[in-house]
């Protein structure tokens, strides 16, 4: 029972350590960190977590699970019942575009400079450039950045948490 | 006949909708369809919010991205809803007073006068930006106040998709002056979410029962470093700490905060501390009294709920200071300040001094007090800073609304069917001075 354990343990950790180079070499540079950054901002605005992206209003689909296999099944449950030519037409013709793309369509930048809109709208960037940086483990003011990724920290203790759970563990 | 005028504050969250005229909305209800995981069947509406439904991890779809209609069908059928079953009013028969959101891309007015027009068959149309509305309402309520005598005021609307500041004179909103914070209560409540997800309860998918939490637990904090300081404290000290128990489907399946009075410790903070802490030490007595009803909850206490500390304030935060979050944006004080600089100055002091707040993200406590501490230092010294809240920021644009609905003079701003099938859409918006 014990050695079960501890082996499935290792094998978990196995895994991150092969997808870890792939990612560090993502995010080593500050531009990915802030593409990292902005695909965090982006997902602030999402209705529904982070899955938004596999299935978007595919009604066939029923909520993802945690389960691997389930979802599996299910995806392959539903291609069965239609090709998937006629699911990606079907989709395309009843997906929503979003409103960036509605947006760049507008062309917004076409109107003469005087004419207010969305785009120039917008409040600008802040006056003072001083940005607080809070811990991303605990929340209190984060005084060190993470080497790998750039996200905050404020403790040996909070670094260690972020290493383990976080750190170069996520998508960019 | 004149009489019928249907008024609908169309959010990206709440759609506020009800007959012009009377004070309140028929119904506030949200502007979104939800499928339980449990279910196939998509939940429109007032039926997301029966206490039966069990909506935890519920896929959602929203007919709005980022404040503006990108789903003109998903938005056609939870109007049609709501028409037929919830006011059940005959639209061939009356005419509607639609809120649009500033800044409105041609396409998608386009898309709305169809579907208002050619699928729901409305008699005539109204579109109406919030702010003026805003501003009507604050200035029928107090005929005498400055708002009303000056005929301008600036109206800060912190809504669910996005925060506007907005100047109106005369009932127009100047589109030259307004600014934008894209930041609403969505993106804090998903924030919240991303923030107990990581560090206690996997709640990434829970976006109601969130939502909950946000308005129950969240508020404006006046002195960031100092309550970081407190929310640091280990135990009864702690003030900010609080829990917040997750439905588990059996015995309740809303969540609820665990403790009020707990919920409610920091309120008292501000006054004396001392007296505080002994107030928290009543609150263990209570708690060791009343150990019972605990144990019948769940054997797994941890498992049903989180406990919050400085993510309470350190969730509006955010619309204080955005940069904070990594975003390249001024915080809501200096969107204001833009905004009146953008106007005539002769118009700044009055400006200045009649700042209205709307939008349900206002209603987190402190936050105008909070506003006018950041506000304060950036405003010139010979001008007053006032800000005004309203008594119930979500309904304000809506009752705002059915004022100028049943104002003499509305059917004739009206652009009628008759007028749509023959000039098409561009008629209405030559119409609304847009």
């Amino acid at each position: 029972m014990d050695e079960e354990m501890s082996s499935s343990l290792r094998r978990m950790s196995m895994r991150t350590r092969k997808v870890a180079p792939k990612m560090a070499a993502a995010l080593a540079s500050s531009d990915n960190r802030a593409q990292a950054m902005l695909a965090r901002l982006e997902a602030l605005e999402n209705d529904n977590a982070g899955l938004e992206t596999v299935q978007v209003d595919d009604d066939d689909e029923v909520s993802f699970d945690d389960d691997d296999q389930a979802y599996q099944k299910k995806q392959s449950k539903s291609t069965k019942r239609k090709t998937r030519q006629a699911k990606a037409l079907e989709n395309a013709k009843k997906a929503p575009r979003t409103f960036l793309e509605l947006l760049q369509e507008a062309n917004l930048e076409s109107l003469p400079p005087h004419v207010p809109s969305y785009s120039r709208a917008a409040v600008g960037p802040p006056s003072s450039t001083a940005r607080r940086h809070f811990c991303t483990v605990c929340g209190f003011s984060g005084s060190y950045t993470c080497v790998q990724c750039g996200m905050r920290f404020c403790s040996i203790r909070c670094q260690t948490i972020h290493t383990d759970t976080r750190c170069l563990k996520f998508v960019a | 006949m004149m009489s019928n005028v249907v008024v609908v504050d169309n959010g990206g969250g709440l759609i506020k909708a009800g007959i012009g005229g009377e004070r309140d909305p028929t119904c506030v209800v949200p502007n979104c369809t939800a499928r339980p995981s449990s279910s196939k069947k998509w939940l429109v509406a007032d039926q997301l919010l029966s206490p039966s439904e069990d909506l935890t991890s519920a896929t959602l779809r929203r007919p709005f991205d980022r404040g503006h209609l990108i789903n003109p069908d998903l938005q056609s059928s939870v109007w049609a809803h709501l028409f037929t079953n919830l006011l059940k009013i005959n639209p061939a028969s009356s005419s509607l007073l639609l809120t649009e959101p500033l800044f409105a891309l041609p396409s998608i007015q386009h898309a709305v006068d169809e579907i208002i027009f050619e699928e729901l068959n409305f008699r005539a149309l109204f579109v109406a930006d919030s702010p003026s509305l805003v501003h009507l309402y604050e200035a029928s309520r107090r005929p005498y106040g400055l708002v009303s005598k000056a005929q301008c005021s600036l109206v800060v609307d912190c809504g669910f998709s996005f925060t506007h500041a907005a100047p109106v004179l005369q009932n127009f909103t100047l589109n030259y002056g307004v600014k934008r914070l894209d930041l609403g209560g969505k993106a804090l409540t998903n924030y919240l979410k991303e923030l107990v997800s990581y560090r206690s309860v996997n709640v990434m998918d829970e976006s109601f029962i969130m939502d909950d939490v946000k308005e129950k637990l969240c508020f404006v904090s006046l002195d960031v470093q100092r309550d970081l300081k407190i929310a640091r404290r280990p135990g009864k000290d702690n003030l900010y700490r609080c829990s917040y128990v997750l439905p588990d489907g059996i015995t309740h399946m809303r969540g609820f905060v665990k403790d009020t009075n707990e919920a409610k410790r920091y309120l008292a903070l501000h006054e004396n501390e001392a007296p505080f802490l002994a107030g928290g030490k009543d609150y263990v007595e209570l708690q060791d009294g009343s150990d019972n009803p605990k144990d019948k909850r769940n054997i797994d206490l941890t498992k049903t709920e989180f406990s919050l500390t400085n993510e309470r304030f350190l969730v509006p935060e955010m619309i204080f200071r955005p940069a904070d979050l990594g975003m390249n944006q001024a915080g809501l004080a200096e969107c204001i300040v833009r905004a009146v600089d953008s106007c005539h100055s002769h118009l700044h002091p009055a400006l200045y001094e009649s700042i209205i707040l709307t939008g349900g993200s206002t209603l987190f406590p402190r936050f105008a007090q909070r506003l006018e501490m950041e506000l304060r230092p950036l405003v010139p010294d010979e001008y007053q800073v006032k800000i005004t809240t309203q008594e119930d920021p979500i309904l304000g644009v809506w009752r705002g609304g059915s004022l100028l609905a049943s104002s003499p003079d509305f059917e004739a701003m009206c652009v009628t069917k008759a007028e749509y099938e023959e000039l098409g859409s561009a008629r209405c918006h030559r119409r609304f001075f847009h």
